[in-house]
């Protein structure tokens, strides 16, 4: 008898979860199991990763000398401090900031997503991948785009168009608003698309024969996916919070302090204040709680099982023809905005010559500052060297990443309902809202420590604790990335395996991998492009002289040297973009067709 | 044939190219981090333009050991040298600016007693300071009043600090936030040297109190603030203002790059802002004879010529410090043309903390 395995992929009854998506019910012996090698081998590796460090850093608020930065071991006097003046009103800031931005996303997500996957708008898959490509753009980047855009002598008067006003509402709490928010919608559309896979177009259509209204109807359905709605909540929030691009360039610019960069702010003082950073750091972490506890007392109250293995694909709305044009040009207006304007910007912005400087004639087009990336300003300074060592780092940060998240993501969705793992989604969340600049200090306290480089291991000041110090970064948002897809699988699929007689490995190979092939593919490319573009780590982290391309680009943005600045940016997202398309390609080629077809698509509706 | 084998083993084989790529990435990355620094002596953390160009040649003549760079803003490094504690990883501190290196002298974390066997200039020998905890290594000014000639002419401009408070010059002014660029301190310190007319009074508090007042009333004629020269650069050539108060080596840099009309004037007094270098006194004894050889080039004919080209339109632009030495560039004056006064670093250093912080809450958040 032939036996194949290959998978036949059916909805698992299923509840709702943690992670905002629908996740497979499991025998309650599978929920108290007790710690296995395997749990604490990679709650070490966390402890090394992410908790030590963060941990050394946030015990200064209160014990300063313990890594000799004050004479006290135990004081409460820098609470006090960090919640008054501008480090209280960068506190304040931050938390309404984001919960409105949080607001916004989920809304702007959930109307994209509906429209993407449950109508018949046109160029689904594209809105998809550009989806893709907003969540890769670092929000530094896409300040640049803005500023070159918007500022006087820049991008829009070349093209004509009077932005003066505009210029003066961007500085300000509403550019930051629009450009978080548009770093927030993509972190909000994924989860809030796995949502509503599980939700049959019959909810609908019954609320419409009881005879509801449009609004009525939405009132209806919305609660049934409320758990990927706070899910979404909670994971913009969190990264709002935790975001330090714009609070540093435009909140910064706009004399509006945020609480990231009120932390930098205390510590870029010399001598830096840590304890108060600490403190900033702590409400950082602490403020993703909430948003957690809301997610858990709304699961409480009913439930929301909606998927079943009787669930039907669901049926997408028909536009008439008329309204399908109207809805798609409201949607290519929506990117053109969010993605358009700050991309267009940059590349533009790096072919003017002398952007953003005042002229009574005409503006230019040039391509020195592309000359000046090949012979650079600043000698020994060029873009060459730093680029590809981002790009080796950011291959191996991608794949060690890659590989912890799918475990750690098994994990979380295999302990449902469970301390462990309440107790993850906790750390996961709390994770993600701390600031590179906080893990990157502390990597110094916990890695210099003369006990660890004397007794452990030195790895201070090298190229693995940088990498180690990315993993840490991108884990935490990888993880609750692939939660949903993983949660999806089901189980027998790999117990079928074993029973046909396939090791453990085997069994993962042929059953599991092709289903998340496409989701740690895309989580890697997330990753890699991350890793190239992150900066506050690796500008405290990195070895001597081995300049990862982002502090290089840095060094010329913050020396007066814009246009070369830019040209470097613009090159260096080019060539992320090519990467993309490569590791696409080769996918493509390398892969069996059917893993192409199978299990989890962010992109293809 | 089975073909789930005949499939297996083509997948297993797509698969192992792919990892095989993935592994030659990895190695070749180990390859790259090792050949960068074979014996990773001794660390320059340095925020100096040229410091590349300087660590290269360095690097390139002096074959017996080799010299590795941290490159970053002034803020990031001593972030850094603090966070390392007792446990150093930084063998030399090359930024500008001495008022740092004052407090890390006073923690002892600087070697004494040793200066290179060059002959220093006047303005050298008075950024040296008695126990020669660190060396000069150029000069360059901060508070030089940057403007640009297409807006404001040179017989417009304030002759005094106290004109640049007149209505005339509302709204027309800059500077830089001394919480992210490294020589405004500096500019702030100097400020209140002379408005508190000290070291006379010796009260460094009443001088204090008399710059701040000074600085709230240049915020109400509607000072402008910016994060580092590049934004404050930028207000100027965009026509949003039309001076401002920063180092006179970003002024002459931008009028011979990006806008010729910038021009640097100096109000009575600016401050010495000397670039300097310190070794680390907690370093071994190996690291800092290699870190002497390092400052003893840097003040050599060789060394210099490094330094006024590493970053010929930018930090490269400053006065020497040695006898026999001129500047980069025919763009900087005579330095005898200059009113500049040199701050007590020691005392000054002390308050930079409570200084910025005031300056955060009052003048750029206030």
């Amino acid at each position: 008898m032939t036996t194949t395995l290959e998978p036949t992929f059916t909805p698992p009854q299923t509840q709702p979860d943690h992670t905002g998506t629908t996740a497979v019910s499991l025998a309650p012996a599978r929920r108290h199991r007790r710690l296995s090698p395997a749990t604490v081998a990679l709650w070490v590796i966390l402890t090394l990763l992410i908790i030590a460090p963060v941990i050394c850093f946030l015990l200064l608020a209160t014990s300063p000398r313990l890594f000799q930065q004050g004479r006290e071991f135990f004081t409460l006097k820098y609470i006090a401090q960090a919640f008054q003046g501008q480090t209280g009103q960068g506190i304040f800031n931050s938390l309404w900031v984001s919960t409105s931005v949080s607001v916004l996303a989920v809304a702007i997500a959930t109307t994209v997503a509906w429209l993407v996957h449950r109508t018949n708008i046109i160029g689904r898959r594209a809105w998809g991948i550009l989806m893709w490509v907003l969540l890769l753009v670092p929000t530094w980047m896409m300040t640049l785009g803005w500023t070159d855009v918007l500022q006087p002598f820049g991008v829009s008067q070349y093209l004509g168009i009077n932005t003066s006003y505009l210029y003066g509402q961007f500085f300000g709490p509403t550019g930051i608003i629009i450009v978080l928010t548009t770093a927030a919608i993509p972190f909000s559309y994924f989860v809030v698309s796995a949502g509503l896979h599980g939700l049959g177009s019959e909810f609908e259509d019954a609320a419409r024969i009881h005879g509801a209204s449009r609004f009525l109807t939405m009132r209806t359905i919305l609660p049934i996916i409320a758990p990927a709605l706070l899910s979404a909540f909670a994971i913009s929030f969190a990264e709002t919070m935790s975001d330090f691009g714009v609070a540093f360039t435009l909140a910064y610019h706009s004399h509006f302090p945020l609480a990231t960069y009120t932390l930098f702010s205390a510590i870029s003082n010399f001598p830096a204040n840590f304890p108060v950073a600490a403190v900033i750091a702590f409400v950082l972490i602490a403020s993703t709680v909430p948003p957690i506890l809301l997610q858990s007392r709304v699961m409480r109250k009913g439930s929301f099982a909606v998927l079943s293995g009787r669930t039907r694909a669901p049926r997408r709305r028909e536009f008439s023809p008329r309204a399908r044009v109207a809805v798609t040009m409201a949607m290519a207006a929506f990117f053109a905005v969010a993605l358009g304007v700050p991309i267009l910007g940059a590349v533009i912005g790096s072919f003017i010559q002398n952007l953003g400087i005042y002229s009574s004639s005409a503006v230019h087009l040039t391509t020195t500052y592309y000359m000046q990336v090949i012979h650079p300003s600043i000698i020994g300074k060029g873009l060459g060297g730093p680029l590809l060592l981002s790009n080796q780092m950011g291959f191996v940060v991608a794949t060690v990443t890659g590989a912890l998240a799918l475990v750690l993501a098994r994990r979380l969705v295999n302990n449902v309902g469970g301390w462990s793992q309440r107790v993850t989604d906790v750390f996961l969340l709390g994770s993600v809202a701390v600031p590179g600049v906080v893990l990157g200090v502390g990597y110094i306290f916990f890695y210099n420590l003369s006990f660890i480089t004397s007794h452990v291991v030195d790895l201070y000041k090298t190229l693995p604790l940088l990498m180690l110090a990315l993993v840490a970064s991108s884990l935490p948002g990888q993880t609750r990335f692939m939660a949903g897809p993983v949660s999806q699988i089901q189980p027998s699929l790999g117990d079928a395996a074993r029973v046909h007689g396939a090791s453990r490995m085997r069994a993962w190979r042929t059953t599991n991998l092709p289903l998340v092939s496409r989701v740690l593919l895309w989580g890697w490319l997330l990753t890699f492009t991350k890793t190239i573009s992150e900066l506050a780590i690796a500008q405290i982290l990195y070895p001597p002289s081995q300049e990862p391309a982002s502090v290089t680009i840095q060094a010329y943005l913050a020396n007066n040297a814009l246009g070369t600045g830019t040209a470097m940016t613009v090159i260096t997202l080019i060539e992320m973009l090519g990467a993309i398309v490569v590791a696409l390609g080769l996918f493509r080629l390398l892969t069996p067709r059917g893993w192409q077809r199978i299990g989890w698509s962010g992109v293809k509706s | 044939m089975n073909p789930l084998i005949k499939n297996t083993g083509a997948l297993r084989s797509r698969i192992t190219a792919v990892a095989l790529t993935a592994t030659v990435a990895s190695l070749s990355l180990l390859t790259t981090s090792g050949a960068a620094a074979p014996h990773p002596t001794l660390v320059v953390y340095s925020a100096q333009g040229y410091d590349s160009a300087a660590v290269t040649a360095f690097n390139k003549t002096n074959p017996g050991f080799t010299v590795t760079l941290n490159d970053n803003s002034t803020g990031p490094l001593l972030q850094q040298i603090q966070a390392e504690g007792n446990n150093p990883k930084w063998g030399v501190l090359w930024v500008d600016g001495s008022t740092a290196f004052a407090q890390l002298d006073g923690e002892g974390k600087l070697v004494r007693g040793w200066l290179p066997n060059v002959s220093f200039n006047k303005v050298g020998l008075a950024n040296v300071p008695k126990d020669h905890s660190y060396i000069p290594t150029g000069l360059t000014a901060t508070g030089a009043l940057v403007y640009d000639s297409s807006q404001i002419t040179a017989a417009q401009l304030p002759k005094t600090w106290a004109d640049l408070l007149k209505p005339q010059y509302k709204g027309e002014v800059g500077m830089n936030d001394p919480a992210q660029s490294g020589p405004t301190y500096p500019l702030i310190a100097g400020i209140m040297n002379y408005l508190g007319n000290y070291p006379r009074t010796k009260n460094v508090n009443a001088a204090v109190a008399a710059g701040e007042k000074y600085l709230e009333a240049l915020k109400a004629n509607g000072l402008v603030v910016n994060a580092t020269n590049g934004p404050t650069l930028a207000a100027i050539e965009a026509h949003q203002i039309k001076m401002a108060i920063i180092q006179s080596s970003a002024g002459y840099g931008t009028e011979l790059t990006t806008y010729p009309n910038m021009r640097v004037a100096y109000l009575n007094p600016v401050t010495a802002l000397p670039g300097v270098i310190g070794i680390d006194a907690k370093a071994p004894k190996a690291v800092q004879d290699e870190a002497k050889k390092f400052v003893t080039w840097l003040l050599s004919p060789a060394g210099q010529h490094v330094m006024k080209t590493g970053d010929a339109q930018g930090d490269s632009l400053f006065w020497p410090v040695l006898n026999n030495e001129q500047p980069s560039n025919s763009v900087i004056p005579s330095l005898n043309s200059v009113p500049m006064q040199s701050l007590d670093p020691y005392v000054w250093g002390s308050q930079e903390n409570k200084v910025n912080t005031w300056f955060e809450a009052n003048i750029n958040n206030g």
